[in-house]
């Protein structure tokens, strides 16, 4: 059926809740990556099998929902009973049969399949009664979870392209930039660039062809906000570039996707050929004058492709490095035409604000940043996973109450946010409020959303030394100050870690840092020293640890360590079987002994250790 | 037209016209390693960083590349300011580093004070600067033979695969227009070797003294409706014929006249 | 007006002061360049020709040069090789079915005749008028 009218639209929700209504509940099984990788489908197909085969009264195989992923990866495969919202974890093949005769036919629960709180030990029943969950504010993760990630009816069921048909129909292209502008929307790839300004600078320069582009280039390691939502919810991604292209007056659309996002690809492909088919998508589209059509633009995974004008060279089938961007994109963008380009998650935020209003958006948040950020909370915290919190929440919040704090009860060392080009930010500024501004003015960045906690045994120079090396291997090699500078300062890192740095190397890296800030092309380069300048300011006792005691103080740097075995060593043998470099000997209840000659101090033998033996200092 | 000012100096230029092309004509001595005026400024190598600044930017400076930023009117331009130097000293302290042999490198940090490099010299560094001069030339003429590979500080310049490009017709552009002399090729017995790939040359029908490939001929030939008999005579030999032919006409002339 | 460069070989001498000329004036940093013109025997008792560019109207210069570095200058009429965009790839010098685009090897550079920007040096010191810078008029039809 061709979709030509808005009250199409309104035909469809109403007979896809009919349909649905028939069975009183439905079974969720989240089929993000995380949960593919866990064997949810696995469980799709069980459950579907059961149900068909055991013909099972008042059940059938549309109550199945294969779904986005809930961000709760650690815990999966998920899977969650409505209506009640019951959230079962970890959930087996084997499970199955008790599900459908005790949550489904009755309604009973199944303990051992609950989430158990860390912080406390007790089970958990609802979905909204998980801390990770409760203290969330999902915008653009809202259909995460909740509906199938490729069936276009069930999109239109939750009110999709009802911000569509609503621009197309009742507004005016101003008008709807306006409310983008007045919403307070900001660019969530990391800048943080006003998207109603965006729009309206786009829209002003004359031309005959505009372009929209959807960066769903995640690069940061750890990060995958982007790769959920278009695996989750590609149509809200097409709603929210369709919305922008009638904005400003542009008919073709770009997607990119990184190549390691093959799932993404799918599902996007899915949207986009369903959309073609009932005439969401081509020519006319509900009726209306308004045109246009999307192809995906597949990048090899380069972290610089995340880069405005690289990513527009790369979608052009150039080599992706950036080029100085004197003149702008939205002037002069893919192919010199005027170009709109905003990150998925800013795009599945516009339905949202036309449906409810920039009034009600611009609420949320603080005055600054409005609106909600997703974050992939990672590293060692209890909950790990995605999170949509509104802006301005403490990071305190973020890593006590969501993340249930830190693992093991460890003390908090630091928070890492804004990706690879981020800085670290110590315990004293755990009360900061995470918005766009806050984070840039104390040396770190919102960036696209990375966030990783640390812990005490974390070492804050190894850290930067990380990121610098992610940072050398990623830059394009374009220009010098990024591909040598960076190379040099990960250089002097590695030489810090080996406990031969000297005193001056800190000045040095500090005067380098601020040539590569000044003379880097792109934002690669000019904030690539991020991660050293923000550890050095917050950190700089650990880096004079290095440097002057030759120590490392969480014992990581394998140069400034030592592995001894304690007297309370019950010679159990764990750590002899565990050493892949026979550095470890000793008879059975005996105290063992390492061999520092051999012993390559990869830490294995701690982690075997039951009796806290091994001394590492 | 418009106005901008230069150290100081009130100058007249076209709207949009790139900052590098107006310091030039000033004659005021700004390095570059990148720039090349048959193709497209690329922005790589960073030493033609000037500070901008306009009176509304309450005191507020940039640091852009002057290659690749267009005059606007009222800009004010610092080709050497102290933070400018700096940089250029900086980034020279980079290059010096990576290409310790290149003598153009080691010449150019001369003169901005860095006689040795105060960072860790690459010791496999060879004198290939990443420009670009020569890839974005060949582009340019429609060649494509070779292109940078990889990223970041491995990468490099060659021809796809590193296998003799099917698409070199032999110019020596890339060659010779290489700031620092790296890319190497071997001529002699009226052949020419480059990027591992052999060509055949064009011997005069005369003198055989050799211009271009034959490679090349066949494209310019072709590419651009030029006879291929053209490239079958040296210059030398194809000036003496001109001077023939109009010593004849001259020598008609004379006896005439006489 | 429209000026003609006009060479008649029958007046030539052969003294090469045309060269001396034209080196001098085209030198870079004080270092003399390759000379554009030279007078060579022209196969006859006692004649030299002035060879040097024709500034051909279908110029093969101009067609071979893939980089645009060759330009005609619309005042004087010379085809004129811009040395900042010249990329030295000798395309010139092979397609000149004249040879009179040549290769400096001392300053490792393609050169050719620009007519000195519109007055030409040669034509200034041949002594017997070999070479002139001449305005040429354009003949007006006449009404029937």
């Amino acid at each position: 059926m061709q979709i030509d009218s808005p009250k199409k639209l309104k035909d469809i929700q109403k007979s896809f809740t009919e349909k649905s209504s028939k069975y009183p509940k439905k079974i969720l099984i989240c089929c993000g990556t995380g949960c593919l990788a866990n064997g949810a489908m696995k469980l799709v197909d069980t459950f579907r099998d059961t149900i068909k085969t055991k013909k099972i009264k008042n059940m059938s195989v549309e109550m199945v929902k294969e779904t986005g992923c809930h961000g709760f990866c650690e815990q999966g495969p998920l899977v969650i009973i409505e209506p009640d919202g019951t959230f079962y974890t970890k959930v087996k093949a084997k499970d199955i049969d008790d599900i459908i005769e005790k949550s489904l036919k009755k309604d009973e629960i199944i303990e051992k399949l609950l989430f158990e709180n860390p912080v406390d030990g007790n089970k958990i029943e609802k979905y909204k009664n998980i801390s990770f969950f409760k203290h969330q504010e999902r915008i653009a993760l809202r259909n995460l979870g909740k509906i199938s990630a490729y069936d276009l009816d069930e999109y239109i069921s939750v009110e999709g392209y009802k911000a569509l048909a609503k621009v197309l129909t009742k507004m005016k292209p101003d008008e709807v930039i306006d409310e983008i502008t007045k919403s307070g929307l900001r660019g969530r790839g990391g800048g943080g660039f006003p998207a109603g300004r965006k729009w309206k600078s786009c829209k002003a320069i004359e031309s005959d062809v505009r372009y929209v582009i959807c960066n769903g280039d995640e690069g940061d390691p750890g990060a995958f906000m982007d790769r959920s939502i278009m695996e989750g919810d590609p149509h809200a991604v097409l709603e929210g570039m369709m919305i922008a292209a009638y904005a400003v007056g542009a008919s073709q659309g770009f997607i990119y996707v990184r190549e390691e996002y093959p799932l993404a690809v799918t599902h996007l492909e899915k949207a986009i050929s369903d959309c073609e088919k009932v005439g969401l998508l081509g020519d006319k589209i509900l009726g209306t004058d308004f045109s246009f059509s999307v192809k995906i633009a597949r990048g090899a995974g380069a972290f610089v492709c995340g880069e405005s004008s690289a990513l527009m060279k790369s979608v052009a089938g150039e080599v992706g490095e950036p080029r100085a961007k004197y003149v702008r994109s939205v002037e002069k963008g893919l192919y010199d035409k005027p170009t709109v380009l905003n990150n998925v998650e800013t795009y599945v935020n516009v339905p949202v604000i036309i449906n409810k209003g920039a009034d009600w958006y611009a609420k949320i948040g603080t005055k600054k940043s409005t609106g909600t950020k997703v974050f992939s909370l990672v590293g060692k915290v209890r909950n790990t996973g995605l999170i949509e919190v509104p802006m301005g929440i403490t990071l305190r919040e973020i890593i006590y109450d969501i993340g249930g704090g830190i693992l093991d009860n460890r003390p908090f060392k630091a928070v890492q946010t804004g990706g690879p080009s981020g800085g670290c930010l110590p315990e004293a500024m755990l009360d900061l409020p995470v918005d766009f501004d806050s984070l840039t003015e104390v040396g770190s960045m919102m960036g696209s959303g990375g966030m990783i906690v640390m812990d005490d045994k974390t070492c804050i120079v190894d850290v930067a030394k990380y990121f610098l090396s992610f940072l050398v291997e990623e830059s394009c090699g374009k220009c010098v100050p990024c591909r040598e500078g960076l190379w040099q300062l990960h250089k002097m890192l590695e030489k810090i870690c080996a406990g031969k740095g000297t005193m001056e190397d800190l000045d040095k890296m500090e005067k380098l840092s601020e040539n590569i800030i000044r003379g880097s092309l792109c934002g690669l380069g000019t904030s690539g020293p991020n991660p050293l300048l923000s550890t050095l300011k917050y950190f700089k006792d650990e880096y004079i640890a290095h440097i002057k005691d030759k120590t490392c103080p969480a014992g990581v740097c394998p140069e400034l360590i030592t592995y001894e075995i304690l007297d309370n060593c019950t010679g159990c043998m764990a750590c002899i079987s565990a050493c892949s470099f026979d550095a470890i000997s000793g008879k059975k209840k005996e105290i063992h002994t390492i061999d520092q000659d051999k012993c390559t101090k990869c830490g294995a033998c701690v982690t075997v250790c039951n009796y806290d033996s091994i001394l590492v200092s | 037209m418009i106005h901008i000012t230069i150290n100081g100096k009130v100058v007249e230029c076209k709207d949009g016209e790139m900052l590098l092309s107006v310091i030039r004509r000033e004659r005021i001595d700004v390095p570059t390693l990148c720039h090349h005026e048959a193709v497209e400024p690329s922005g790589a190598c960073r030493l033609c960083t000037v500070e901008v600044t306009k009176p509304e930017w309450d005191g507020w400076c940039d640091y852009v590349t002057s290659c690749l930023y267009p005059a606007k009117d009222g800009l004010i331009v610092n080709t050497h300011a102290p933070k400018v130097n700096e940089l250029r000293k900086s980034i020279l302290d980079m290059y010096l580093a990576r290409h310790p042999k290149s003598l153009k490198i080691k010449q150019l940090a001369a003169d901005y004070g860095v006689l040795a490099t105060s960072l860790e010299t690459v010791v496999d560094g060879n004198n290939c600067i990443l420009c670009t001069i020569c890839t974005r030339i060949c582009d340019h003429m429609g060649f494509s033979a070779i292109s940078t590979v990889g990223r970041g500080h491995g990468k490099e310049v060659a021809p796809p695969l590193d296998m003799a490009p099917a698409d070199c017709v032999g110019c020596l552009a890339c060659a010779k227009n290489c700031p620092t002399d790296y890319i190497e090729y071997e001529t002699g017995n009226g052949r020419l070797k480059i990027w591992n790939k052999e060509f055949e040359m064009v011997a005069c029908t005369v003198c055989g003294k050799t211009t271009v490939t034959k490679e090349f001929a066949e494209h310019l030939s072709q590419q651009r409706d030029i006879p291929f008999e053209y490239f079958e005579k040296c210059d030398e030999c194809h000036r003496k014929e001109l001077s023939a032919t109009m010593g004849k006409i001259a020598n008609w002339e004379r006896e005439v006249r006489s | 007006m429209n000026f003609r460069f006009i060479v008649k070989p029958e007046l030539c001498i052969g003294c090469r002061s045309c060269e001396l000329a034209c080196s001098f004036t085209h030198a870079i940093e004080n270092v003399r360049s390759l000379t554009r013109i030279s007078p060579i025997d022209g196969g006859f008792k006692d004649l030299w020709v002035p060879v040097t560019c024709l500034q051909c109207d279908d110029a093969a210069c101009i067609k071979s040069c893939l980089v645009d570095a060759l330009k005609r200058n619309p005042v004087t009429g010379a085809v004129e090789l811009n040395q900042e965009v010249c990329v030295n790839c000798m395309a010139c010098v092979a397609a000149c079915p004249f040879g009179c685009a040549i290769l400096d090897t001392q300053h490792d550079m393609v050169v050719k005749c620009d007519l000195c920007g519109g007055d030409p040096a040669c034509a200034h010191f041949c002594p017997t008028k070999a070479l002139e810078w001449k305005p040429i008029e354009v003949k007006k039809k006449q009404a029937v």
